[in-house]
């Protein structure tokens, strides 16, 4: 069989709409999970059990279950239980940022271990109280430590923001169900949609393999 | 409003059998997965520039772009260029397994990175061919680096391999939100079939955690 290309029906103005949302989606789920991502961190690593479970409890929740059934659960379930009504893009911002702040929370708990004990020392030796300590000197070592990860777990979000298309947020995903289905185009659409994921991810996941390799070179 | 988990006991069944699915589709894949993931991380490794264009064309697309889009491009798409229907389990394998094959290829690439050339040089200086430098030398020390890492992108496959029910196949999660649908409960059964989840891929990444040390303390000798 022989199948013609057609890419001249494929309408670029739903998906440039539809890649909008998923930008808004992916910044606004970062943002919510690189600042709320390094309190939770310190919550998992608290000395004081009554903390630490609850905190632990909720980053392996969001680490160890799809994140389809979190944004799905989410969708269906927070307004029923909570009996609070917020707009489809608000949930996806909220479903993504927490899944997010839980994947963030690892990295930056492997961050904060790995702040030399030295510096802490010498911030009790200046008498730094433990505020002060983490504000200056255990945060900006271990955010700048993270920033591979995080920025990898940035990208894992962008990707993943793909889901919210199953519960009818309009994102680029969805714009692409939508088109080809109207369309007959399945080939064209998804190639084309699956290189616009691609085009804004491969850049970001090159940049971290040079911030990597930046590091392993200062490190030797 | 008040909460009856009872619910999903009536339908144990249907969630047994979406599981039994999940899992089925997960060791398959798991299995091609591994495979195909260890002969791309040679090819990337490869002197021949084109095996390492080519590998590294798949890779880079299949970790750039969304799960859910290559599903739904094999589903759509593949039937139509190949000509052939496909059932829902065959595209779910393929989608699956090429996914699992870029994300394992890059851990075997790794572990193969980690072993010293000064290895390949015993082997040149003993006239070992190159198959046998493959099997007898290479391959143990990259697989048991590997392993903790390719446990994680095992976990990582299981909680992917939920996506299949976007398309229909029914797996745990399809079954659990036609449950919720039909049965107007879905705070019950959607947080039953998170739980299952849960249940299955917790304990997992807690034996990675186990796994890592062991291979840690092993190489450490």
């Amino acid at each position: 069989m022989g199948y013609s290309f057609d890419f001249r029906s494929v309408s670029f103005g739903p998906l440039w709409e539809g890649l909008i949302v998923t930008l808004q989606l992916t910044v606004a789920a970062n943002i919510i999970g690189v600042v709320l991502g390094f309190p939770l961190a310190l919550l998992i690593m608290s000395r004081f059990a009554p903390i630490r479970l609850p905190a632990m409890l909720f980053v392996e929740f969001f680490r160890c279950t799809p994140a389809i059934v979190q944004i799905v659960w989410f969708f269906y379930c927070v307004p029923m239980l909570f009996n609070v009504f917020l707009g489809s893009m608000t949930m996806g911002i909220l479903a993504l940022g927490l899944n997010l702040m839980a994947f963030n929370a690892e990295a930056y708990r492997a961050a904060i271990q790995a702040v030399p004990r030295e510096q802490l020392d010498a911030g009790i030796a200046l008498g730094l109280n433990p505020l002060q300590r983490t504000l200056y000197i255990v945060l900006p070592t271990a955010v700048r430590a993270s920033i591979p990860v995080l920025l990898t777990n940035g990208i894992g979000i962008f990707q993943q923001s793909a889901l919210v298309a199953i519960v009818a947020v309009q994102d680029l995903m969805y714009q692409a169900k939508t088109l080809a289905t109207e369309t007959y185009r399945p080939i064209e659409t998804f190639t084309i949609v699956a290189l616009v994921y691609f085009a804004v991810s491969f850049p970001v996941s090159q940049i971290v393999g040079y911030l990597e390799r930046r590091r392993q070179l200062m490190m030797s | 409003m008040a909460y009856d988990f009872s619910v999903v006991l009536r339908f144990q069944d249907a969630l047994a059998l979406g599981l039994w699915m999940t899992i089925k589709l997960t060791l398959i894949c798991v299995v091609l997965g591994c495979s195909l993931g260890f002969f791309i991380g040679l090819a990337r490794t490869s002197r021949s520039a084109f095996l390492r264009a080519v590998s590294s064309i798949y890779v880079e697309f299949f970790r750039g772009t969304p799960v859910l889009v290559q599903l739904f491009w094999i589903f759509f798409c593949l039937p139509l260029i190949l000509g052939v229907e496909l059932s829902n389990l065959a595209s779910g394998v393929i989608a699956l397994t090429l996914y699992m094959g870029a994300i394992t290829s890059e851990t075997f690439r790794a572990s193969l990175k980690s072993i010293g050339p000064e290895q390949l040089d015993a082997c040149v200086a003993l006239g070992l061919p190159r198959r046998v430098q493959v099997t007898s030398v290479i391959l143990p020390q990259a697989v048991l680096r590997a392993v903790p890492t390719l446990l994680s992108n095992c976990v990582s496959l299981f909680k992917e391999s939920a996506l299949v029910s976007a398309v229909g196949m029914a797996d745990l999660m399809f079954v659990g939100q036609n449950i919720s649908n039909n049965t107007a409960r879905p705070v019950e059964v959607l947080t039953v079939v998170a739980l299952i989840y849960f249940v299955i891929a917790f304990p997992l990444t807690r034996a990675v955690t186990l796994v890592e040390r062991r291979v840690l303390a092993k190489l450490a000798i």
